[in-house]
């Protein structure tokens, strides 16, 4: 079966499309009966070919190369059924047939293409198309909380906006949103599903080389509705960012084998398990985010079975596993060949890895394969890897001065309260990382404060946004990460976000998006909403929305405190809590700015609650 | 067998029962987020459970316009006879 795959395009890509069953499978009687379509055999882990990492000028030269060896993608099912291969082979082949298709909608050089990204060998299809025909990709979530339907459309409508672009497709599964996001925009040229593209006519042209200066892609940070931003990443930053990763960060070698859930709209899983591996022609086996969320044992499954021996995850990913996987499932495992398992994406607090680490211990798995690492998509991907081989080393520091003081010491007497950090490890080659206080001044060793990083992975701004991006990009082009931290001996150690992000179960979801929403209800005024996030000692993140309210009837505030929860519910998957205060509670900046840090610090005054998150500094 | 909407309900009550806890009544009225604060996480166990229970898989693209318990039993209900 997977001789066939390599044959030409078309015979190719229905097989694939055949193979990769997408979710509507669920109403296909026939699809869904035990003798499934399942391809034969994932591509090897050992290629024919020299290895080469990453040194390459474009994306598509290492495209380019990795077609001429015998490693490509593999796609599972929520079952661990193989459901389709795409050898690298396949994909060039794939997508220069697309390339050429959506050239034929007439679109121009640096056009931006819009996909929604399920986990599927389309979506990586159309990408690279994108690139063969020198137009930029740029990634879409796919849905995933109840009763999103509305949220989504806008959420959707609002990317298609910033990005500005030309093109936009999605599976057959989600065009339907798609389309219904698309109504009202002038931008856009043609709408339709990879298969609707593969009907139309090729434009037959020599497809042109791309140059290291030019945009790769943009990816969109935020699952803010409104005003979401698209990253700009060129060629020259994307090349370079990923020979950090495969070299520096993961030593890539031959034997090397990648298993990955990370959802391909998320700079971690596209950079990192998409683009990271292609440029060193290894082998990946995916499973879809949905179902290693809802089996996260599958993911093991993967990795023990094929072997792999690089496998990423936010911290949120290894939680779910320690708290889903059965004792009884751990004799099946052998995760032994594990040697990287990088985490990242979000804070990582050392009893996450602790606990994952013990879980999994009787199934082979070595606790000096976690790799800790920084990053953001505003620097492509990676910014910071820790030692590879070593497991993960922490801080811990005095609980009471980091506060007070915004000063790591480290923990001399036993007894005291401490916080704990992990160390991040050291910039890549070409990247520098500082620390500053306030007025920009830079810290020395264990003083906490804002991290900017400055290098040649570095976005050239938010793409059609000056304004923030003149916000984050400081003189000297150097990065505001956004991000508090120190450095101790040339490694990087963050302590936490400024109040303007909260992460809950893994995701990012902007403070300013929340207070927005309530700020839209006739009983809300504006600068009368505050939000922030208080994580108890389980690590548990809650989001809290403090309204000044003016309600006397008890009907009216309980109609309000659900309207929000459920407007909150809708637009970000998280539950909220509520609490109305009278007119004039919330502390104010002396230019009338709402401020989240003392909202947050009055809150928990009022609560009582004691919230571990120490070392977060208050809105600038 | 289980073709019976009826059926599908009452397991699927069962089922949210056991994740919300005694003391809240479910009806088909029943709002998953307002009144159960079904949370993404919950949700995935609930989803788990399901497929689990009724032999299904849900796809996600769907669950974006469920909101209340009965237009959960109904897409299952859905699935389930489609599948046979």
């Amino acid at each position: 079966m997977t001789s066939t795959i390599n044959l030409e395009g078309k015979t190719l890509s229905s097989t694939i499309a055949k193979l990769n069953a997408p979710l509507t499978q669920a109403f296909n009687p026939q699809l869904l009966s035990s003798e499934q379509p399942a391809a034969a055999i994932p591509t090897p882990t050992y290629n024919t070919q020299a290895q080469r990492l990453a040194d390459f000028d474009t994306l598509i030269a290492a495209l380019e190369y990795a077609a001429s060896g015998t490693s490509g993608y593999n796609f599972y099912d929520a079952k661990g059924n193989l459901r389709s291969v795409l050898s690298y082979r396949a994909l060039r082949q794939n997508a220069q047939a697309a390339a050429r298709q959506l050239l034929g909608l007439g679109l121009a050089r640096g056009d931006r293409v819009a996909i929604i990204a399920d986990t599927t060998p389309e979506f990586v299809e159309i990408f690279y198309a994108c690139r063969y025909a020198g137009l930029v990709p740029y990634a879409m979530p796919v849905p995933v909380n109840l009763g999103s339907h509305a949220v989504y459309v806008r959420q959707l409508r609002g990317m298609l906006e910033a990005g500005q672009a030309s093109a936009a497709l999605a599976n057959v599964d989600y065009v339907g949103f798609l389309k219904e996001a698309a109504e009202e925009s002038r931008d856009l040229r043609w709408v339709g599903t990879p298969e609707q593209l593969r009907e139309l006519p090729a434009l037959n042209t020599e497809l042109a080389a791309n140059s290291p200066d030019e945009i790769a892609y943009l990816q969109f940070t935020s699952g803010s509705t409104r005003m979401p931003r698209g990253v700009v990443i060129t060629e020259g930053a994307l090349m370079s960012n990923l020979q950090g990763i495969v070299r520096h960060g993961l030593n890539i070698r031959a034997g090397d084998r990648c298993a990955s859930w990370l959802p391909f709209y998320h700079d971690m899983g596209l950079v990192g398990m998409v683009m990271a591996p292609m440029v060193a022609q290894v082998s990946v086996d995916y499973l879809a985010t949905r179902d290693f969320a809802i089996r996260p044992l599958q993911w093991l499954r993967l990795i023990s079975r094929n072997r792999a021996t690089v496998a990423f995850s936010q911290p949120f990913g290894l939680k779910l596993c320690t708290l889903r996987v059965r004792d009884s499932d751990l004799e099946d495992l052998d995760l032994s060949s594990w040697r990287a398992a990088g985490v990242g994406a979000e804070m990582i607090r050392p009893d996450t890895l602790r606990s994952f680490a013990e879980k999994f211990a009787p199934a082979g798995f070595d606790a000096r394969a976690f790799l800790p690492c920084y990053g953001l998509a505003e620097s492509t991907l990676a910014v910071t890897f820790s030692q590879g081989g070593q497991g993960f080393q922490s801080l811990r520091v005095d609980a009471a001065t980091l506060v007070d003081k915004k000063v790591a010491v480290r923990l001399q007497v036993e007894g005291r309260k401490y916080s704990e950090f992990v160390n991040c490890g050291r910039a890549l080659p070409g990247h520098t990382v500082k620390v500053v206080d306030e007025a920009g001044g830079q810290l020395p060793d264990l003083r906490v404060g804002s991290v900017l990083v400055q290098g040649s992975s570095i976005m050239t701004g938010y793409f059609n946004n000056p304004e923030d991006t003149c916000k984050t990009l400081k003189p000297g082009n150097w990065l505001d990460t956004g991000d508090l931290g120190f450095l101790f001996e040339g490694d990087l150690y963050i302590t936490g976000r400024r109040t303007d992000v909260i992460i809950v179960n893994g995701r990012n979801i902007r403070a300013q998006d929340i207070e927005e929403l309530a700020e839209q209800q006739p009983e809300v005024r504006t600068r009368e909403a505050s939000a922030f996030g208080i994580t108890d000692a389980n690590d548990v993140t809650t989001i809290v929305l403090v309204i000044e309210c003016r309600l006397t009837s008890v009907t009216d505030r309980q109609s309000l405190t659900s309207r929000l929860q459920r407007l909150v519910y809708m637009a970000f998957g998280v539950n909220c809590l509520v609490e109305l205060v009278p007119p004039h509670t919330l502390p104010r900046t002396s230019s009338g700015k709402l401020s989240r840090f003392a909202a947050r610090q009055g809150f928990i005054q009022r609560t009582q609650m004691t919230d571990q998150l120490s070392a977060e500094s208050g809105d600038k | 067998m289980l073709n019976d909407y009826n059926e599908v309900l009452q397991k699927l009550c069962h089922h949210l029962e056991q994740l919300v806890g005694p003391g809240v009544e479910i009806t088909p009225q029943t709002d998953l987020i307002n009144e159960l604060a079904i949370d993404s996480v919950k949700l995935l166990n609930l989803i788990m459970e399901i497929e689990d229970e009724f032999d299904i898989s849900v796809p996600i693209n769907a669950l974006a316009d469920v909101q209340t318990v009965h237009e959960l039993a109904s897409l299952i209900h859905r699935i389930k006879a489609q599948e046979q």
